[in-house]
């Protein structure tokens, strides 16, 4: 069975500075995976290069199979793998429901009935419906943070890809987000990449963690080993000895 | 639902309106204010479809409405074509001119589309004076033959057109096309990551924008029997974006309204004298200084709220 994300000897280039360097890594369906990686470590560089926002200098990665050089991000989409970005970015002077409607307007998803109606589901799953006539413009931080994966969702994707979701939320506002993706994961069968620095609650939400440093992948494995990874425990507080309070 | 019919009454109150005009104030000269009126209308209606809902801004708009125009008259005055035919050819010459210029800007992001079109349309103005033997320089080409003999039919024509193509453009701003074009003004790495094709909804109203206006552009050619280097003047394209941000950006509705106002104005001040010009310049600035909404939209909204 070949694996629904295979990512191999990914590199990428900006002047001098190697953002990400032979990334290689495969995810199979249905898994819920984690990168982990001090601010710098080309996290997000990689999941541009994955989504088509920026060119692999070097590279192939293949999306059930298919290699997606040169598609354009949103030929990238209509494959079934879509994004969150980590700083949000919501239709500005549009309503909650007309964001989510976007993505619902998607080729891969366009002829499935009712775009309004699917909207408003999709809004219902994550917790926005009674919100849907608001203007996002006056939408709360947290509930953007909910938006964006409400768009990424309208497409349908098999493989969700989150940007740091939980950046600048409250504590109160981690827990439930957090469950949001465990249910996207457990009841829609959703395999998903999350993308963070650090938090406990990130550590128990995935099974497996890619760790990053300098461009590289320094450990892949599940997450109670990979706070306790020399190489790991190296990027985040430096040579010591000291224990990482990570877990 | 109340919204929608507030807003219905609303622009059929002002078609009557304009209807109406000529029948009570009876003169050429009127009528033919009124007839200009309302093809700025439709100009600023589709320089909105685009540029309002993408927030792609035009600096070029006139470039559509002078292939419009000279096509118009080519057609008419060395083909001795009807010039019946200038509105569909006008429309379809001005199509292809967004494609030449739409196609490798609008991939891009930053300010090219917006230059491009502007140095389009200044191109076009400079070409039709150094090929001066076909396109008659800056006398034009005058003594086309008129769409109808009486001003007042080609008035109820133009009005016509007004109405088609902002039912036509207002159709396509509310349906999903709209709200794709709403999401592109938005955020397009966002509407990327939707799944939308970005550079294939920026072209395609484009080319709408352009026809709508090509066709507009002929319409201008057959009212004045004649046509000049002026139909692509990047002042008629400034003017076009002001009547725009006064109507009210991306309704479609409100720049037909303001290019109506704003056409009018001089003509309404006209008893102020010398001193209209400066009061017109003065008004403008308040407007939009004071509304940066914009002053149609707005005012109509605000009219029309719901009491509470």
């Amino acid at each position: 069975m070949t694996a629904l994300l295979d990512v191999a000897g990914v590199t990428k280039r900006f002047g001098g500075l190697v953002a990400v360097k032979d990334v290689s890594f495969a995810l199979e369906a249905g898994e819920i995976t984690g990168i982990l990686g001090p601010n710098g470590a080309g996290k997000t560089t990689l999941f541009n290069l994955l989504t088509g926002f920026m060119a692999t200098d070097r590279g192939i990665v293949r999306f059930e199979g298919r290699a997606l050089a040169d598609l354009p991000p949103h030929r990238i989409v209509n494959l079934g793998l879509a994004r969150t970005f980590q700083l949000c970015r919501p239709f500005r002077g549009m309503s909650v429901l007309e964001n989510a409607s976007v993505g619902c307007l998607a080729p891969r998803v366009r002829h499935e009935g009712s775009v309004t109606a699917r909207a408003q589901r999709i809004l219902e799953q994550v917790g926005l419906a009674d919100k849907a006539a608001t203007l996002v413009d006056v939408l709360p931080y947290g509930d953007l943070r909910r938006l964006e994966i409400a768009r990424a969702l309208a497409t349908r994707p098999k493989l969700l890809l989150l940007d740091e979701p939980f950046a600048g939320l409250g504590s109160n506002e981690i827990g439930p987000l957090s469950a949001l993706i465990r249910k996207l994961h457990a009841e829609e069968g959703l395999t998903i990449l999350i993308i963070e620095h650090k938090l406990r609650e990130f550590m128990q939400l995935v099974r497996r963690v890619i760790a990053m440093d300098f461009g590289e992948v320094i450990a892949i494995g599940p997450p109670q080993e990979i706070v306790r990874h020399p190489r790991v425990v190296e990027a985040y507080i430096g040579r010591t000895e000291a224990p990482l309070g990570l877990a | 639902m109340r919204r929608l019919n507030k807003d219905v009454v609303g622009a059929v109150a002002v078609l009557v309106l304009l209807a109406m005009a000529p029948l009570v104030v009876r003169s050429d000269y009127f009528s033919g204010i009124l007839t200009v009126s309302v093809i700025y209308a439709i100009w600023a209606a589709s320089w909105d479809f685009m540029s309002g809902l993408t927030g792609r801004e035009n600096f070029g708009h006139a470039l559509f409405i002078g292939a419009g125009a000279y096509t118009a008259a080519f057609l008419n005055s060395k083909l001795d074509l009807s010039p019946w035919w200038g509105l569909p050819a006008g429309a379809l010459v001005a199509v292809a001119f967004s494609l030449v210029v739409g196609f490798p800007t609008l991939r891009l992001r930053g300010p090219y589309f917006a230059l491009a079109m502007l140095a389009a349309a200044t191109i076009m103005q400079r070409l039709t004076r150094i090929f001066w033997q076909y396109t008659g320089g800056e006398e034009g080409i005058p003594g086309l033959d008129p769409l109808f003999e009486s001003h007042l039919a080609t008035y109820y024509f133009c009005l016509a057109a007004l109405v088609l193509a902002s039912v036509l453009l207002l159709f396509l701003a509310r349906s999903s096309w709209g709200t794709i074009l709403r999401a592109i003004r938005g955020d397009e790495a966002a509407c990327q990551a939707a799944g939308i094709n970005v550079t294939f909804y920026k072209i395609a109203a484009l080319m709408i924008s352009a026809a709508v206006a090509g066709a507009g552009g002929a319409l201008y050619a057959d009212y004045q029997e004649a046509v000049t280097p002026d139909v692509f003047a990047v002042s008629l394209s400034i003017t076009l974006i002001i009547m725009v941000y006064v109507g009210g950006m991306g309704t479609i509705w409100g720049p037909v309204g303001g290019a109506i106002l704003l056409a009018m104005l001089p003509e309404l001040l006209r008893g102020l004298g010398e001193y209209r010009l400066w009061v017109y310049s003065v008004v403008l600035i308040f407007i939009l200084f004071y509304s940066p909404g914009g002053l149609v939209a707005p005012l109509w909204r605000w009219l029309t709220r719901p009491s509470s």
